[in-house]
């Protein structure tokens, strides 16, 4: 019997199997309903999309990793799956070098600067989305100097309509979407993952039985937008379904390292982020309404963690 | 039947009892020198009560101590002691320890009078309890005497002997309540008797279910005892746990279980005190689960103080790549490297992990994904107590709760990150338990 080899790791000595990177594996198996959809309808756009923002937000860790004295864990899956929702906040007309730049943003910037994931106060893919937005006085220059290069592959599907969220604003109800075509394809040039909530809905769920996400901030969350709505008079499942809200949803307020971790905390922050989206919307101009509301929640997860402990196990 | 269960986390690995579940508890030689610490138990060590080259019978006491919270120890076989020193123990920690070979004669203490405990007061049955060295046999080694004397100001009216095994692997309390299930329910009785409980319940989980058949069958006309079916939910047999699944009553926070007018003793417990109070044995062997990748697994009866690799050689050796030996179960137990190592009174496993079975992800930064929380029994936020326990913050974790946890490592089991909570904790603990020390003996 040969000792030497025998491990002196600390218990548990039984571990269940799942690791970083199985939990972002999952996350890309949710994901792949909806890009799925969006390759089919948005054709090459869509494709260049997910290439420039996965392919950004790679090679992003594995320049700036190194520059802060680190090893790329590209193995983690974290960067692909921070690339993979950025794309999917981008329409398929984004011009290409805004792709990239939020690709940069969200790894270089909205993770590795804070530390690394865990480490992170923002939801990374939504901060590549909205900074560029926010400071384009700080970006604009780049539209200028390259162009305002579109990535034009011809797109044969295309809706030649506004998007479901602009109608609500704009319009009304005439004119809107039928619920039926926004549950299933709805190809009215908006971002990736806009285009199908059935298919979000889908990956949303299996990320719930594979219990890597809570039911409670998605429930929550759209429950809040869907009473809010109907209180002051817009159509809530125009609203539940339209836009970039069951995106955020499932996949960006869910996100471990900047939402609470507390079960009483999460459905807190789900009901703030409902309350802003609506505020956004109904009260709000830009598109990024979504994005923005749960960017704002985003830093106060911890300090919503110590505000909502758990009661300690026979304390009165 | 309705099957009870502890309200908040846990977690449920695999079992892996298959291979020793039911199998006999069986006896194996000798080994050629026995290591026996004289520190086996939670509290005081012991003094050593013979010299370096007397004979010792077996069951003569050979090591005391006169703190309340303190066990003796006795020798399980005749022979020499040759030496008395420091010999590593399971926690990496050298312990004094008294290395005895066993002779051919192999000469017992001549056995006193059968006892009845019926008849003797409660006094003297704690104090048989006290003298045959028995602890807790479940793992945390407790002196048995010293929860059997409850304070004054706090009557017991539960005793619950916790058959739940919870933890993975292990089969020995279930071979021992398959094996003597009239005597648990004798031993069940004097133990209510000696703190004075009207009610008695053996917690079994519903994964052992020819045990709970036997008992409640035998237990059928016996209102004052009975069976409970416990969900298989680690850790169900964790003290607090069980209290709160059997009579739901919440022991608070850093009280004991006689502050809700309970008990619990692991079954293998109540036996060694039945054993000692009617026949005088004292506690110098326990029913050891020797498992996992080894050729021969089964439930062993062995003598205290055998060295490790004995034992594995009298089950086969290893079978296949070993990773991890581990004494006690794969949840909480110690992994060693030194088979050299011996059984103790609280050692209920031999586990040798396979190497397939061994996580060797490294620890990262915690990705706050909150499943530390959701299976923390305690309602406990591990994530925190981990981040503090790390960076040596130890004023926060205490303020986090630190001291309530009690090392079930359900958290660091599902961890995605492979975060060693129970680790940092440990190291949190014993640094905060340094500052009270010093705090209270600058008061005094």
């Amino acid at each position: 019997m040969t000792e030497s080899k025998l491990l002196l790791t600390p218990p548990p000595h039984l571990k269940q199997g799942d690791a970083i990177m199985h939990a972002m594996r999952d996350v890309i198996l949710a994901l792949l309903p909806v890009t799925a959809v969006a390759f089919y309808f948005y054709r090459l756009n869509a494709v260049a999309m997910w290439v420039l923002c996965v392919g950004g937000a790679i090679l992003t860790e594995m320049i700036v990793r190194p520059l802060l004295g680190k090893k790329p864990e590209i193995g983690n899956l974290s960067s692909v799956v921070t690339g993979w929702l950025l794309a999917l906040c981008f329409s398929p007309t984004t011009a290409w070098w805004t792709a990239v730049l939020g690709a940069v943003l969200a790894v270089g910037v909205a993770k590795e600067l804070m530390g690394g994931l865990g480490w992170n106060w923002f939801n990374p893919a939504l901060f590549g989305r909205v900074v560029p937005v926010l400071f384009y006085p700080l970006f604009g220059w780049m539209g200028t100097a390259l162009g305002s290069a579109r990535i034009s592959f011809a797109m044969p599907d295309m809706v030649s309509q506004a998007t479901p969220l602009a109608m609500l604003k704009g319009y009304g109800m005439a004119g809107a979407p039928s619920l039926t075509e926004m549950l299933t394809f709805y190809p009215a040039g908006g971002a990736l993952g806009e285009i199908s909530a059935g298919a979000v809905i889908l990956g949303g769920i299996f990320l719930i039985v594979r219990k890597h996400i809570s039911w409670r901030i998605p429930v929550v969350m759209t429950a809040t937008v869907l009473v809010l709505t109907a209180v002051l008079g817009a159509p809530p499942v125009h609203h539940v379904l339209a836009g970039g809200l069951l995106l955020a949803a499932f996949f960006m307020a869910t996100d471990w390292v900047t939402a609470p971790v507390t079960p009483n905390g999460r459905l807190l922050y789900g009901v703030a982020i409902g309350v802003l989206v609506v505020l956004f919307r109904l009260y709000g101009g830009s598109p990024e309404g979504v994005g923005y509301s749960v960017l704002l929640m985003n830093p106060a997860a911890r300090w919503i963690d110590r505000m909502t402990r758990p009661k300690v196990f026979g304390q009165a | 039947m309705t099957v009870k269960s502890f309200p908040r986390g846990g977690v449920h690995p695999r079992e892996f009892k298959e291979s020793t579940a039911g199998s006999p508890i069986r006896e194996i030689p000798l080994a050629p020198e026995l290591v026996v610490s004289l520190s086996q138990h939670l509290g005081a060590p012991c003094e050593p009560a013979v010299k370096v080259g007397e004979r010792v019978l077996a069951g003569q006491k050979i090591g005391d101590c006169q703190a309340f919270i303190s066990a003796p120890i006795h020798s399980p076989v005749s022979g020499i002691v040759k030496a008395i020193e420091p010999r590593p123990t399971m926690t990496g920690a050298m312990m004094n320890s008294m290395v005895i070979v066993p002779d051919a004669e192999q000469e017992s203490v001549p056995p006193g009078e059968r006892r009845d405990w019926r008849t003797l007061d409660v006094e003297e049955i704690r104090n048989i309890v006290r003298a045959a060295g028995i602890v807790g046999l479940g793992g945390a080694a407790f002196p048995a005497s010293v929860k059997i004397t409850p304070p004054k100001d706090k009557p017991i009216d539960s005793v619950i002997i916790n058959g739940c095994e919870c933890e993975p692997f292990l089969t020995c309390d279930h071979a021992i309540m398959l094996a003597r299930p009239d005597d648990l329910i004798e031993a069940t009785r004097m133990i209510m008797k000696a703190v004075g409980a009207g009610k008695g319940y053996i917690g079994i989980e519903t994964n052992k279910p020819d045990a709970i058949k036997l008992l409640a069958e035998k237990l059928q006309a016996e209102p004052d005892i009975s069976v409970v079916s416990c969900e298989v939910m680690y850790p169900q047999g964790a003290e607090k746990q069980l209290i709160k699944a059997v009579v739901n009553r919440e022991v608070p926070p850093g009280m004991l279980p006689s502050e809700v007018g309970a008990i619990v003793h692991n079954v293998g417990t109540a036996l060694a005190m039945l054993d000692a109070v009617t026949d005088g044995i004292p506690m110098t062997t326990r029913v050891v689960t020797v498992t996992g990748a080894v050729n021969a697994p089964g439930n062993i009866e062995v003598a205290i103080g055998t060295p490790v690799a004995h034992l594995l050689e009298q089950c086969g050796g290893f079978k296949g790549d070993a990773g991890k030996v581990i004494l006690g179960g794969p949840m909480t137990g110690w992994a060693i490297n030194d088979l050299s190592i011996p059984v103790q009174k609280g050692t209920s496993g031999v586990v040798v992990l396979s190497r397939e079975y061994v996580d060797t992800n490294p620890v990262v930064a915690c990705v706050r994904c909150g499943k530390c929380i959701d299976v923390c029994p305690m309602g406990l936020m591990p994530n925190l107590i981990g981040i503090y326990g790390e960076r040596g913050l130890y004023d926060k974790a205490e303020k986090w709760n630190v001291m309530d946890c009690f090392e079930c490592g359900a958290c660091a089991y599902v961890c995605p990150s492979k975060r060693i909570m129970v680790e940092w904790v440990r190291q949190a603990k014993q640094a905060i338990n340094a500052k009270r020390r010093q705090q209270r003996e600058a008061k005094a």
